[in-house]
């Protein structure tokens, strides 16, 4: 004989229906809040573009290889800016990436546990200086050791190239692109950081047991295993950098022409909207300004989109082979 | 044998010339990435102790107490500190429960395809630039109704949301599952499971993902040039008009060519960077916390 | 854990104490004063900071002023976000219009100095207009040119590139500059005009009068075009200009005076106040780059009162304060212009 004897702690008919409710209402907000961000960023983009539609309409996409940012005849164009906003990322990337994989490589295969919690932890905080006191140092210190030191030296030992060319000047795409890779180096070496220290122990191992170096087994063994991993942190870094417009606003001279040197004034896509929209002079010239907005967060999305993928094909490609 | 007979390629102890420019390679690798570091660290030091230098010797009671001056007189950054104060209080009070029901939709309730599609949409956010959230604020918001505080906070709001849902999200995958199947084994309902047992689990790491985001957005001035840039120049708590602000103040007193201003602007960049690495030392406290709690107390 | 936790919780509620009681507070502590807030141009912000507390204690209105920029200015006006604008640029007619019931009330009257940073040199640098364009036009771009070296032989001009500095953002000083440049210089009318921003060709671009002043205090062989209180506030040296008479003036009260002399003697609309460049007749003194500066207020709005007492008060009393700042009192003729606009402010 079984009897099913009723517990008496089970939840009451009620009691479930009211439990059911509860969790109905708990994931029902909590997927309002996730759709209502999604939305903010759907509406984010909507609105940035539809600002800018008038200027999209009337200028066309000439407007992406015009040079010219004339108020008082009303012509303007976006290749200035792209041109400089272009430049100084790149050239923050060329520099800051190699170093933030130096220092990753320090941090995971040089450093004693005991060296590299510090150090990592000062490579941290360079990433919490916040951009417009990196500015400050850049126009009251920075600017002028670049405008006296730095751009002679280059003008007498590489004059020769175009790009260490003509006069030296505090504020120009050289500073900006060096105040640029000082921001970019803590988000590109984090990133290096973590992929380095996932490289599993055994490959590396079993490359030194076969009697290479540890730099070869690092060049031959670790980086084509983070390989898509860097890219991804070099994409990351671009986004950064391309989008950074208070700090660039404050070292890089608002100028308006294009020279193949690197040292006089320039201007970016942010650097230009910050300097200019509060106080735009005419519904023409707000709506140009928020046509380089529209660029620049389209080249923005482009490269944080690009970086997302290439970090899942990488963790997909991971766990298919480690899986 | 003579010494240029081809020695055992696995013979570590011999002398041939490839094996010392090996070494030798190896030796410059180490160099570099010591030499790579030394530069991060100096990099921080030059920018941090100028910031110190020049701006400690400003910092007196009357800087932290008076509001900012009118033309030729030394002002304080009063004003500045409260507004940036209220702005970034209110800007954490509207993002942090809203980033932490995300995340908890993303790793408790959402199918594999929905989180990762909502996790990209996170990190597509995060990646939209400052200066384009302000731009949009400005059209939404400011544009027919003027500059306020509140326009300010959503804006710095919409920065801090994807750095908190992120590592809200992470914090939640790592709390591990037996305590969830072990609760819900006992009869307790699932919104209770996580409310109750996930979320206090994870709490130290959330705090150390909200006390970041504090500190990114409490520098952040590119939404502020949109939101919150005309202002009266007094201690004021109004937070429907606009009020001044840390950054702002520092991004204006850079560019002065009066040596008062300039002092003023190292001043408050100390201020602004103090707090900001209080705040990253009470986020290593969070974290130290977290990884206790997640070894088992 | 609960203890940090706790203590977050306790400092958010003090702030918000705090908030709710300095907004209940905040009317109070001004009296029963009211307050005006405006914004604009950094060219006139001398002045207005000499003006704002003479007015708490004339009226007890609480003025409040954010410098920056003409174009700021303008903008915050037009959205009505202050309750009065400030700028140096008279408004074009598109902005009249989108103003939507605005009255442009000229309230000082200064001129716009041409600054420069040369340390060694032995005399004042004097410049003829044409020299002045050629050097924003990137045509002149060492301060050793014999252009410049025509007028400045003896000084002892050093073999510098010259870095002329513009303001980056809107700005009524840019557009009473290049309103200048333009006359004197077709190639410039031509290719950038006159406005609040240009084109500039050549140069630096800095925010603001203490911006672009700023610049060249720590640039050697820079020079720029600021309101003249700024170059003497931060103790650049001023160059000489030279008029149409054929002689060089620096800006000072009397060659300010002098290029406003040639005005009509009735002012109808403001568009009629323009003074740069002046005609050979203003004299020998007279300084080509002076301008006035205006403030913009709404013909209708819930301020009018304090609006026309503030500013009735600013074109009378306040001129007074002006003298030291180089601010010349309004001539008559453009006093009684202002008080027939004032009156438009009916509210």
């Amino acid at each position: 004989m079984s009897t099913v004897v009723p517990d008496p702690e089970a939840p009451t008919a009620i009691e479930r229906r009211g439990i059911r409710l509860g969790d109905a209402l708990f994931k029902g907000v909590a997927l309002v809040a996730a759709v209502g961000v999604a939305a903010v960023l759907g509406l984010l983009t909507y609105k940035v573009f539809a600002l800018a539609w008038p200027a999209i309409q009337r200028e066309g996409l000439s407007f992406l290889w015009t040079q010219a940012w004339n108020p008082n005849t009303n012509v303007y164009g976006a290749l200035t800016f792209i041109y400089g906003t272009v430049v100084t990322s790149v050239i923050a990337l060329l520099i800051a990436t190699p170093l933030s994989i130096a220092i990753a490589l320090f941090l995971t295969e040089i450093a004693s546990k005991r060296v590299a919690a510090p150090i990592a932890t000062m490579v941290e905080l360079l990433a919490a200086i916040p951009s417009v006191v990196l500015g400050l140092w850049g126009i009251l210190v920075f600017g002028p050791w670049v405008a006296n030191h730095l751009e002679p030296f280059l003008t007498q030992w590489f004059g020769f190239l175009p790009i260490f060319s003509g006069d030296p000047s505090q504020a120009g795409l050289l500073p900006a692109a060096l105040v640029l890779t000082i921001m970019i180096i803590p988000i590109t070496s984090a990133i290096c950081r973590e992929l380095f220290s996932r490289v599993p122990r055994d490959l590396s191992d079993g490359s030194l047991a076969l009697g290479s170096t540890r730099w070869e087994a690092i060049r031959r063994v670790a980086i084509p295993y983070v390989a898509p991993g860097i890219s991804a942190a070099v994409l990351l870094g671009l986004g950064r950098a391309f989008g950074e417009a208070i700090a660039v606003n404050q070292v890089i001279g608002n100028g308006n022409t294009i020279s193949r040197s690197l040292f006089p004034p320039a201007d970016t896509l942010g650097s230009r909207i910050a300097s200019s929209y509060v106080g735009a002079s005419s519904v023409i010239e707000a709506q140009s300004l928020l046509y380089l907005g529209a660029i620049l967060l389209v080249i923005s999305l482009i490269t944080n989109v690009s970086a997302q993928m290439i970090v899942n094909r990488f963790q997909k490609a991971r766990r298919l082979s480690t899986g | 044998m003579s010494a240029t007979d081809i020695t055992d390629p696995f013979d570590l102890t011999s002398r041939s010339n490839n094996l010392v420019r090996r070494r030798r390679v190896e030796r410059l690798v180490s160099v570099l990435a010591i030499l790579s570091a030394v530069a991060a660290v100096v990099l921080l030091a030059l920018v941090l102790g100028t910031v110190l230098f020049k701006g400690l010797s400003q910092l007196d009671l009357a800087f932290f107490t008076k509001p900012a001056a009118l033309y030729g007189v030394k002002g304080g950054i009063a004003d500045a500190l409260v507004g940036s104060l209220l702005i970034v209080l209110m800007a954490m009070l509207m993002a942090v429960p809203v980033a932490i029901l995300v995340a908890i939709y993303v790793a408790e309730y959402a199918g594999p395809k929905a989180a990762s599609a909502f996790r990209v949409m996170l990190d597509v956010l995060n990646g939209v630039p400052a200066i384009i959230v302000g731009i949009f604020i400005y059209g939404l918001l400011v544009v027919g109704h003027g500059q306020s505080a509140v326009y300010a906070s959503i804006s710095l709001a919409i920065l801090m949301v994807p750095m908190v849902a992120r590592a809200t999200q992470e914090m939640l995958e790592l709390v591990p599952r037996h305590l969830r199947e072990a609760s819900l084994a006992l009869g307790v309902p699932r919104w209770r499971t996580v409310a109750s047992i996930v979320l206090p689990t994870a709490i130290g790491g959330i705090l150390t993902g909200v006390v970041i985001a504090v500190a990114r957005v409490a520098g952040e001035t590119a939404p502020l040039l949109f939101t919150s840039s005309i202002t009266q120049n007094q201690i004021s708590f109004n937070i429907h008009n606009a009020l001044p602000t840390l950054p702002l103040r520092i991004f204006t007193l850079s560019e002065s060519p009066s040596p008062d201003d300039q002092a003023a602007a190292w001043a408050a960049a100390f201020v602004l960077i103090a707090f900001v690495l209080v705040m990253n030392i009470l986020a290593k406290v969070f974290a130290g916390r977290k990884r206790r709690s997640l070894e088992g107390r | 854990m609960k203890r940090a936790l706790g203590l977050m919780l306790i400092v958010a509620a003090v702030v918000a104490i705090g908030a709710a009681v300095g907004s209940a507070t905040a009317a109070q502590s001004h009296g029963q004063g009211t307050s005006l807030t405006g914004a604009g141009a950094t060219f006139p912000y001398p002045l207005i900071s000499k003006w704002i507390p003479a007015v708490g204690l004339a009226y007890g209105i609480n003025v409040n002023y954010s410098p920056i920029g003409s174009g700021g200015g303008i903008a915050a006006i037009t959205a009505r976000t202050v309750d009065f604008g400030a700028s140096d640029a008279p408004l074009s007619p598109d902005q009249l219009t989108a103003c939507k019931g605005c009255v442009v009330v000229p309230w000082a009257l200064s001129a716009i100095s041409v600054p420069y940073n040369l340390p060694g040199l032995r005399c004042v640098l004097r410049f003829t207009p044409s020299v002045l364009a050629g050097i924003y036009l990137g045509e002149i771009t060492n301060w050793k040119d014999p252009k410049i070296a025509a007028q400045n032989g003896s000084c002892g001009l050093p073999d510098l590139k010259i870095t002329p500095v513009h303001r980056s953002d809107n700005s009524g000083s840019s557009y009473a500059f290049t309103d200048y440049l333009s006359n004197v210089s077709p190639t410039w009318q031509s290719k950038y005009g006159t406005g609040v921003n240009a084109q500039w060709p050549v140069g630096i671009g800095a925010k603001g009068s203490s911006g672009v002043a700023g610049v060249v205090t720590k640039t050697v062989g820079a020079l720029t075009y600021v309101d003249v209180a700024y170059s003497l506030k931060n103790n650049l040296r001023i160059s000489w200009i030279q008029n149409k008479a054929g002689k060089f003036a620096s800006p000072g009260l009397r060659s300010i005076q002098a290029a406003a002399s040639v005005l009509p003697k009735k002012i109808t609309d403001f568009t009629q106040l323009k003074l740069v460049d002046p005609p050979a007749n203003a004299g020998a003194l007279a300084y080509p780059i002076s301008t006035f500066t205006y403030v913009i207020a709404p013909t209708s709005s819930s301020k009018s009162a304090d609006l026309r007492k503030f500013i009735y008060w600013a074109v009378t009393q306040g001129q007074s304060f002006g003298r030291p700042l180089l601010f010349q009192p309004l001539p008559l003729q453009v006093q009684a212009f202002a008080f027939r606009e004032i009156k438009k402010i009916q509210g």
